[in-house]
């Protein structure tokens, strides 16, 4: 097997709220083509830290290399430009927009995205916007929601929401996906549908960062997984090694 | 119905949707909320009116202060107008679009709106303070030789026809990529952010063009009415343009062109009516007035938030089974 550079590696990432640390001293280092899960208890510094990687959040201090470029100055938007996309905890859905919609806002490439595009009317924004249809399409018949394309995002059920969230950073062509809790708020039978969806892009070649609480799920996709608690990280390696650890049980029951 | 009291309203009715359309492509639209709008209008005003009128030295002119006066043709002073509310949009844009949160803008803005006026109202060498400018020539009123109330239609005709193109631009932007990405602005600019789409340039540029089209109304009622003064350009207004797109239909360009229709001119004009039959003490009714604003914006909040023309469901061609009656083809309507 051929030794593969880290997609994304962070550096000593501190991140403070008034005193408070976050995230304390955090190295991790992403590896392409694989789900690597990132869990511990409540108020671990999870979220922040997928924040911070995202750009949602600035850091206090530390580096963040993506793809050999340093990003740890770049606001979000541009990090979303270079292929790292991120999801969110609570439901963002475009409520007010249909499904179709959600997923066309975020096609990076429509000539009539610009004031100036949309000024010089359809005839030159139309190819563009009938390409991206057709792709959007796409990814609504494969997550099923073909049925739902004209639907406004917030009539959606919790489920179906973290779909159109997945297939809204699709639409980008990410290098690097970063989850929050995507299970979260999810009915029961669709928690498997989504870890079925998660796998086979896997398969595809797109490398994840998820965070999740649902244990067995994370064994069932993430390889390998870092554990933090306390806003650092405990532990990292393949689950079932995690588990022999009573330091690791211990944080992770405890707190 | 005498003329001149027709001619009025109509100009009003045109300058009120041309500021409404603007206002819905900020705070419909973007959700920018943008208390401070009526500072982009009164620009418009004060830049159309030197830009037309003589420098304070000219006899006709000299009981009032006021810098420049270059005595442009039409329709230079009504695109320097447009120009100015643009330009300021920039400054007020920077500051208060940039680093705070939405519901602080909103207050940036507000009291921007409060400091302009202030300011202009008490630095009489600039603006000529709280008198306001006044005698603003009216365009082309010299050269054209037609009677008053011919040159008035005349007025009333140029200005539907700026109403006109302000809504076909405004509907290119509402039903363009552009205009979808303004919307989820609207919905979640943090999830915009994530997804590649730089939050900051979209406020900037939107509150851009509304302060341009904000100058042009400007433009348009001061050659018209011949003076402006702070007193024209209160805070309030703003309050009644808002409450124009809110009861019309936010983020529909229909709706903010029936709002305008139904509050700055259709219930100003009822209750300027009413102060007509001496009902109480003198300042009764306009107070009153202020009341039943703040009554129809919370009324309509609670019970139609969507206003009376909702915005409308984009349905993409070659849909399976549309969920409402509403059609929309690649931002057309269709059949």
């Amino acid at each position: 097997m051929p030794v593969s550079e880290p997609i994304l590696t962070a550096r000593d990432i501190h991140r403070h709220f008034e005193g408070m640390h976050a995230v304390d001293g955090v190295s991790i280092e992403v590896m392409p083509g694989r789900i690597t899960g990132l869990i511990g208890p409540n108020g671990a510094g999870k979220s922040t830290l997928l924040a911070v990687l995202a750009g949602t959040l600035p850091s206090s201090s530390g580096s963040i290399v993506f793809e050999g470029e340093d990003i740890t100055r770049m606001p979000a938007y541009q990090r979303a430009r270079r292929g790292l996309v991120r999801t969110f905890q609570l439901p963002s859905e475009f409520a007010q927009l249909t499904v179709l919609e959600n997923l066309l806002v975020a096609a990076p490439d429509n000539r009539g995205e610009s004031l100036l595009g949309a000024l010089l009317g359809k005839r030159y924004w139309l190819p563009d916007e009938e390409r991206l249809v057709a792709q959007a399409r796409g990814l609504l018949k494969r997550f099923g929601l073909t049925a739902k394309e004209s639907d406004y995002a917030g009539t959606l059920s919790g489920g179906q929401k973290r779909l159109v969230e997945i297939m809204r950073a699709l639409m980008l062509h990410p290098r690097l996906l970063l989850l929050d809790e995507p299970m979260s708020g999810v009915h029961p039978s669709i928690v498997d549908e989504i870890a079925g969806y998660l796998e086979r892009l896997r398969d595809e070649g797109l490398t994840i960062l998820i965070v999740e609480h649902e244990l067995h799920m994370v064994e069932r996709l993430c390889d390998p997984v870092i554990v933090m608690a306390q806003g650092k990280v405990i532990g990292q390696g393949g689950m079932a090694m995690l588990r022999k650890q009573p330091e690791i049980v211990e944080a992770y029951l405890v707190g | 119905m005498n003329s001149y009291y027709l001619v009025n309203l109509l100009i009003f009715a045109g300058v009120d949707i041309i500021a409404c359309l603007a206002l819905n492509l900020q705070f419909g639209v973007s959700g920018v909320v943008n208390f401070s709008f009526i500072i982009f209008q009164a620009a418009g005003a004060y830049a159309a009116a030197i830009l037309s009128m003589p420098p304070d030295t000219a006899p006709d002119f000299s009981f009032q202060t006021y810098v420049g006066g270059y005595q442009l043709a039409f329709p230079l002073p009504w695109i320097g107008g447009a120009l100015a509310g643009a330009l300021l949009a920039v400054p007020v844009g920077l500051v208060a679009l940039r680093k705070l949160r939405s519901d602080y803008q909103a207050i940036a803005l507000l009291v921007t709106s409060i400091i302009a006026n202030t300011v202009i109202n008490n630095a009489r060498p600039l603006l000529n303070g709280a008198a306001g400018v006044a005698n603003v020539p009216q365009p082309l009123s010299d050269q054209l030789n037609v009677s008053i109330r011919t040159y008035q239609f005349l007025y009333v005709g140029v200005t539907a026809i700026c109403v006109a193109i302000v809504w076909f631009l405004a509907a290119r932007i509402v039903n363009s990529p552009y205009g979808r990405t303004l919307r989820a602005m609207r919905e979640n600019e943090t999830a915009v952010a994530a997804l590649g789409k730089n939050p900051t340039a979209l406020k900037m540029t939107i509150f851009i063009v509304g302060g341009a089209i904000a100058g042009l109304s400007g433009a348009i009622l001061v050659g018209f009415l011949q003076v402006w003064a702070p007193s024209t350009w209160l805070y309030p207004e703003t309050i009644i343009l808002f409450a124009a797109v809110i009861v019309g239909g936010r983020g529909n360009n229909l709706g903010a062109i029936l709002g305008a229709l139904l509050v700055p001119v259709g219930f100003e004009e009822v209750t300027r009516l009413l102060g007509g039959l001496n009902i109480g003490p003198p300042n009764l009714i306009p107070a009153l007035e202020w009341v039943c604003i703040g009554l129809l914006i919370l009324g309509f909040l609670w019970f139609r938030p969507k206003g009376v023309v909702p915005e409308t469901r984009r349905v993409f061609p070659g849909a399976p089974a549309a969920p409402d009656e509403t059609r929309w083809v690649l931002g057309k309507r269709a059949g």
